[in-house]
């Protein structure tokens, strides 16, 4: 891959130095072909440098705007002053889509001929930053449906966070494809490494996130013409280091939570987290519930063995995988080529986790139920289900209580992971705040203490729920 | 055979093993309307398993029990409408544990639309009182001694109007002290004309309410009679060194 390549060759400095980049992309291509240096990829660039202020990495390999903007930004940081191959942004599309890829090709000619590219680009870099804000006439209408576009929003100038909206020049650029497209703009944040699957799934029409064309993506995906140049540069840390800025913490939470109201990322963040987990905890209950019965009746009087060889197989698959993995999966494989909601889908992929845990909770509650009150109830007539339902699945969820409170407190925290398909949980609330105002502390604190308190009234909860029930107790 | 309306259980040629192990061998006989049974015997003669497959609690491995002319071994018989007409209490009560008194009593009639909310309730109160216990019906089982749950599981199963009552052991989890409340209730019970069908250890008891006694030993019925002749003319060996160990 020449083109990727250190254009005057590797530099000295940086030997047997560890470098950070962001997963999946230029950098990470770059640097994982050098063998003298040892490489540590971060899901956000703002990450890798944060790790290179806290001296936990030497340098950092990123393209070069963002890269300006990261050292504006943070004192105590440089960009290594030595050329680097260019290399030049493309947009991402599926290789199935070839008339698309005719028409976005068609827009960027036209938009290279008559200035606007450039405009869009002079917006955000340079002297005449800020004077050319884009002006496109309204469209009421959509006529020809949507244009869903995949980025990672955390690479400033090109895609980043700003007042709750996703702005850039990537998303100027997308807002006029989609207009001249006469399709309704929907912007999709994930994680940079997962555009590319994005696209080739169907699950978004267009990757606009600063992305070269490489032979690897090409495999997968197909790209137009590129719309603007760049190059990779190396961040380090500059000698004299002068981290006490003296930020009072006034500021910071200033910063942090009250500019540009960003406190609603967290609020936004909790209410989905919040919904997730109710949602999933009904799905879990409900499953784990005839799972656990479906069980039970089979190893009691052999009953339904085709079922419970099904549930043993779920439970087995569903157990012994990473929720993570499960999430992706229901994400890009089961639901790629339909757009359904992605709370829907964390719900869907966290209840079916969830149901196979609570199945053998409640497993263990109805076997710890005497046997004589299934007897008792049997002997009255009562059927089956009956009896399942009014005598032994109210005592069994008795008895299993503080185990399945456990679960939820699980399934909770568990939720955090829903960023992996670009859902803004609390979690991932969070981290927004964090790319834009690069600050760790607090944004992780709250996040922290958010978690804490929900899991806090919870437990209260239950443990209020716990005493109702044993007033049946001597 | 014509079903004699009398006949409310008739078993005919019934046995059941487990596995290898037989337990009971080819019994034969029948419950009527207003009999009062007492199934006697050594531990581990089979006769609560006997008891328990009157109501389909145990399937006998070959053989027929018609309750009231329906065959219970039959597959395409609907066991638990059979149950509703036969109360069962067992030895240790099974009383369900999350709920009243009251609910504990209303909860079949209810669910099996066989009476109204209030109709059970009211059910409920009636049966309360004929056991001894009408202040009970608030009351969770764990706060009641065994002589006072096993009348309310006995009320429990009243609830259904059964047809015949079957008794596994009714006293023998309780404090000597209780035994003599759960009896009386049973003799009442008996006085009323209720058919019943008890393992009891109670020998005494036996004597004086039964009817019948059947006496169980060695996977068969040994021997079946009034309880004078019994406990006073046994026949075989066996019952005459049972009764010689049980009575002193």
């Amino acid at each position: 891959m020449p083109t990727l390549a250190f254009a005057q060759g590797f530099p000295s400095e940086l030997k047997d130095k560890i470098i950070g980049v962001q997963l999946g992309t230029t950098g990470d291509i770059m640097v994982s072909d050098i063998d003298e240096v040892r490489i540590e990829r971060y899901n956000k660039a703002n990450d890798a440098v944060q790790s290179l202020m806290n001296e936990k990495i030497d340098a950092v390999v990123i393209d070069e705007q963002p890269a300006l903007t990261f050292v504006q930004k943070n004192t105590g940081l440089k960009i290594l002053e030595r050329e680097f191959a260019k290399e030049k942004y493309a947009i991402a599309l599926s290789k199935k889509n070839k008339a698309l890829k005719n028409q976005i090709n068609g827009i960027l000619s036209e938009l290279k001929a008559d200035g606007t590219m450039d405009r869009i680009v002079q917006n955000y870099i340079g002297e005449n930053k800020g004077q050319f804000p884009l002006k496109l006439s309204l469209n009421e209408k959509y006529p020809n449906g949507t244009l869903i576009v995949a980025t990672s929003a955390t690479f400033p100038p090109y895609e980043y966070y700003k007042e709750a909206q996703i702005v850039g020049i990537d998303m100027d650029l997308a807002k006029t494809i989609a207009h001249r497209l006469g399709k309704k703009l929907i912007v999709e944040d994930m994680e940079f490494d997962a555009i590319i699957n994005a696209v080739q799934s169907g699950k978004a029409d267009l990757g606009i996130a600063g992305m070269s064309v490489t032979p690897d993506r090409l495999k997968n995906v197909d790209f137009t013409n590129s719309y603007t140049a760049s190059k990779q540069v190396v961040i380090v840390r500059e000698k004299t280091q002068q981290t006490d800025t003296a930020v009072s913490f006034a500021q910071r939470f200033q910063n942090d939570f009250i500019t540009d109201a960003r406190w609603k990322y967290l609020t936004i963040g909790l209410g989905h987290t919040l919904l997730i987990t109710a949602l999933s905890v009904l799905i879990g209950i409900a499953l784990g519930s005839i799972i656990a019965i479906i069980r039970v009746s089979h190893d009691k009087n052999a009953s339904f063995p085709f079922l419970n060889l099904v549930c043993r197989l779920y439970l087995t698959v569903i157990r012994a995988t990473p929720a993570m993995i499960q999430l992706l999966i229901m994400y890009y494989v089961i639901f790629s080529t339909t757009n359904v909601n992605k709370i829907l889908v964390a719900v869907l992929a966290f209840g079916l986790n969830s149901a196979a845990y609570v199945a053998e909770i409640i497993r263990s509650g109805i076997l710890s139920v005497d046997h004589g009150q299934n007897e008792a109830g049997r002997s009255l007539g009562l059927n089956f289900s009956q009896t399942m339902r009014f005598i032994i699945l109210p005592q069994a969820f008795k008895n299993v209580l503080p185990a399945l409170a456990n679960e939820f407190i699980v399934l909770l925290k568990e939720t955090s992971i829903c960023g992996y398909i670009g859902l803004m949980d609390l979690t991932r609330g969070g981290d927004i705040i964090r790319s834009i105002t690069y600050d760790a502390f607090l944004p992780l604190f709250a996040v922290a203490f958010i978690y804490l308190i929900l899991v806090m009234f919870l437990t209260a909860g239950v443990s209020k729920l716990e005493k109702r029930l044993k007033r049946n107790e001597r | 055979m014509n079903a004699d309306p009398k006949i409310i259980l008739d078993v005919r040629n019934v046995s059941k093993s487990y596995g290898q192990s037989l337990i009971l061998n080819n019994i034969s006989t029948c419950v009527k309307k207003g009999d009062v049974i007492a199934i006697i015997g050594p531990s581990g003669c089979g006769k609560s398993t006997f008891l328990r497959m009157l109501n389909g609690l145990e399937t006998p491995t070959s053989g027929n029990i018609l309750f009231e002319g329906t065959d219970l071994t039959d597959k395409k018989t609907d066991l638990n409408m059979i149950r509703r007409k036969i109360g069962m209490v067992f030895q240790q009560f099974n009383l369900f544990a999350h709920m009243t008194v009251r609910q504990n009593i209303t909860l079949a009639p209810v669910k099996l639309n066989l009476m109204t909310k209030g109709e059970a309730d009211e059910r409920a109160d009636q049966l309360l009182k004929e056991v001894g216990l009408p202040d009970k019906a608030d009351v969770y089982p764990a706060m009641l001694s065994g002589g006072q749950r096993q009348r309310i599981a006995i009320a429990r199963a009243l609830a259904m109007n059964p047809d015949v009552m079957l008794f596994d052991e009714p006293t023998s989890a309780l404090d000597p002290e209780m035994v003599g409340e759960v009896l009386e209730l049973v003799r009442r019970l008996a006085e009323k004309g209720m058919t019943m069908v008890l393992v009891t250890h109670e020998m005494g008891f036996a004597r004086e309410v039964a009817n019948r006694v059947m006496f169980f030993d060695e996977k068969v019925i040994c021997e079946e009679n009034t309880p004078q002749e019994i406990f006073y003319n046994p026949q075989s060996p066996r019952l005459k060194a049972f009764l010689s160990k049980v009575l002193k």
